[in-house]
């Protein structure tokens, strides 16, 4: 229950005599305002003060001596993280922990700065790396969903440079955003960071498969096995999103195939040797489909329809086709589970899934097949016979589901 | 869910409510103040070795001079600092002196030799660390490119941060005299850029 509810109607309760007014004064003292989950405007403000601080201080940066230019980065330094323990004892939480995060990005540009100072631009990474590891420490020390997100963000940032100027994929950074991150929201399950950990090892994922310039199909297997970790994860909405961003990877691919996979120059870049491709592939899938059956989830193993390796085969146009009917029943599938569910986020999630499908099939199929206005007609009579059946259904799983009482 | 495994946390019935396990923070207070003080020290000593580091290979390494190559004027200054390219950094596949061909990312160490007019040349390159003469210096690479008749290697000297009220002076030199100083253990770092042509 939102405390605006009890604000706006409480006075009503207690006129109607459902509760005392006491009780909507203690009922109202549950519920302190300043309950605020993110703090998103903490790490706003750190951030400007940050940048502002960083431009006044580089627009003189190289008229000032090196050790004060040192002792001034240390300085800042010191004093963000002294500020954030200070403010945070005090219980001003969201101001404390902006603070923190700003001595976390203080160090970053420490870093940066020093080496720029002494000309050190070597290849190794160390220098960022250690950033990236001090964001891990601090998000385990202070428990903190705004360090767990900086912490992701400055990975990828790592990785992004390591790749991008140094030509060289760090291991060591990926495995420790998937480890340290990775077990941090396997203890303290979350939604939101669910989502940002798959987008974050996602990035990496991403990087690692352009780095090595292999089939792109590759980058399903880390993904997926993202996906397969939020099989496991006891809190259902966490592992939701968790597996949200690999999902989406997955159908925009698939959206993909379906677009071009007719021509098989298309298909040909997708092709990554079979047997190597096809075992990680399974492997992932049994891992997933253990954590389904271990968390009693086995309805969600549609999920995987958008995997099928339809890119093999040099079908043309009827491999076009077949991914569209693979959109269709994922689509479908969603839209199926949705109702059983009665869950209404995922029903407009099912049905945009299934108009995004159906547009494709449009470009798709119209051109040469069908007259436009027929095409239209028969995709509207679909949808209208979908949703009159699933009201249906959801009707008589309604019914079935609160039996009359005798 | 059908099952719950032995180490699944129950939710903390909190004021702030919601449908977010929420858990407390299971650190004693002094324990992570501890920590933290640690930590910060450790940012502190960080950033400090990485002076220190640009000290020390200033000081106990050993100063060549080396000669640009000209880039382009116009990309030559980029923000504050002046994007070099050296003689030594695209050899002739002969210098090469490793049993295999080169390859991407690998790294490599170019003998350097002072030459009559005071800087240095490359006079081979070796996929593993050669011992050199006295007159003669290491410096590491990366392989960045390899063709035909030649590679292209990556020290990471390539950019130079440029001292207040220099940049315009550098900018218009075609080609350049740039100092570095290589520290026994192999780092490298420029100590002074000037025009070649003086």
């Amino acid at each position: 229950m939102s405390r605006k509810l009890l604000e706006t109607d409480g006075r009503e309760w207690v006129q109607k005599e459902i509760i005392t007014e006491t009780q909507r004064e203690q009922l109202l003292a549950l519920y302190p305002t300043d309950a605020t989950a993110i703090g998103l405007l903490p790490l706003l403000g750190s951030l400007l003060v940050g940048l502002s601080a960083l431009s006044v201080v580089a627009a003189n940066w190289q008229g000032l001596p090196e050790v004060v230019r040192l002792a001034l980065l240390l300085g800042s330094l010191c004093g963000a993280y002294a500020g954030g323990e200070y403010f945070r004892r005090r219980g001003n939480l969201n101001l404390g922990m902006g603070l923190i995060a700003l001595g976390l990005i203080l160090f970053g540009a420490s870093i940066v700065l020093t080496s720029q100072l002494y000309q050190l631009i070597g290849y190794d990474l160390t220098g960022l790396l250690a950033w990236a590891v001090a964001g891990m420490a601090l998000t385990w020390l202070y428990r903190s969903r705004l360090l767990f997100l900086m912490t992701a963000v400055i990975s990828g940032i790592v990785q992004g440079y390591n790749t991008g100027q140094l030509g060289a994929f760090s291991y060591l950074t990926a495995i420790g955003t998937a480890l340290g991150l990775g077990y941090y929201w396997w203890r303290r399950p979350d939604a939101l960071l669910g989502g940002v950990l798959a987008t974050g090892l996602l990035w990496q994922a991403a990087l690692l498969i352009n780095h090595l310039h292999v089939k792109i199909t590759w980058f399903f297997i880390p993904a997926m096995l993202v996906y397969a970790f939020g099989d496991w994860q006891p809190d259902r909405p966490a592992g939701r999103a968790l597996q949200g961003p690999p999902l989406v990877t997955a159908f925009l691919f698939t959206l993909g195939l379906a677009l071009f996979g007719e021509s098989d120059l298309y298909a040909g870049q997708l092709r990554a040797p079979l047997l190597p491709y096809l075992a990680a592939l399974v492997a992932v899938l049994i891992v997933s489909v253990a954590g389904k059956r271990q968390r009693g989830r086995l309805g969600s193993l549609t999920d995987w329809l958008l995997l099928l390796p339809g890119f093999y085969f040099t079908g043309g146009l009827p491999l076009a086709i077949a991914t569209l009917v693979v959109l269709y029943a994922y689509s479908g599938a969603v839209l199926l589970r949705a109702h059983q569910e009665q869950n209404p986020d995922r029903v407009t999630l099912g049905t945009v899934l299934f108009i995004i499908t159906t547009a494709v099939a449009y470009f798709k199929l119209t051109w040469g097949f069908l007259d436009k206005s027929l095409f239209f007609l028969l995709g509207g009579l679909l949808l209208l016979g979908l949703s009159w059946w699933l009201r249906r259904r959801a009707a008589h799983t309604f019914s079935s589901s609160t039996p009359p009482k005798p | 869910m059908s099952t719950l495994p032995a180490d699944s946390l129950p939710p903390v019935a909190g004021p702030a409510g919601g449908s977010i396990p929420v858990l407390p923070n299971d650190l004693p207070e002094p324990t992570r103040r501890r920590w933290v003080q640690w930590l910060v020290l450790a940012q502190v000593l960080f950033v400090l070795g990485v002076a220190a580091a640009g000290y020390a290979t200033a000081a106990l390494g050993r100063t060549v001079t080396l000669h640009t190559r000209p880039v382009d004027p116009r990309d030559l200054l980029y923000g504050d600092y002046v994007n070099l390219r050296y003689q030594v950094s695209e050899l002739p596949g002969g210098l090469w002196r490793g049993s295999a061909m080169p390859r991407r990312h690998q790294p490599a160490y170019v003998l350097l030799e002072p030459q009559p007019d005071g800087t240095y040349e490359a006079v081979a390159a070796f996929p593993e660390k050669p011992a050199a003469t006295g007159q003669q210096a290491v410096l590491r690479g990366s392989v960045q490119d390899v063709w035909r008749r030649g590679l292209r290697l990556r020290y990471g000297l390539e950019r130079y941060y440029v001292p207040e009220g220099q940049g315009r002076q550098l900018e218009r030199r075609q080609s350049l005299r740039v100092q570095v100083s290589i520290a026994p253990w192999g780092q490298a770092r420029i100590t002074g850029v000037e025009p070649a042509d003086k």
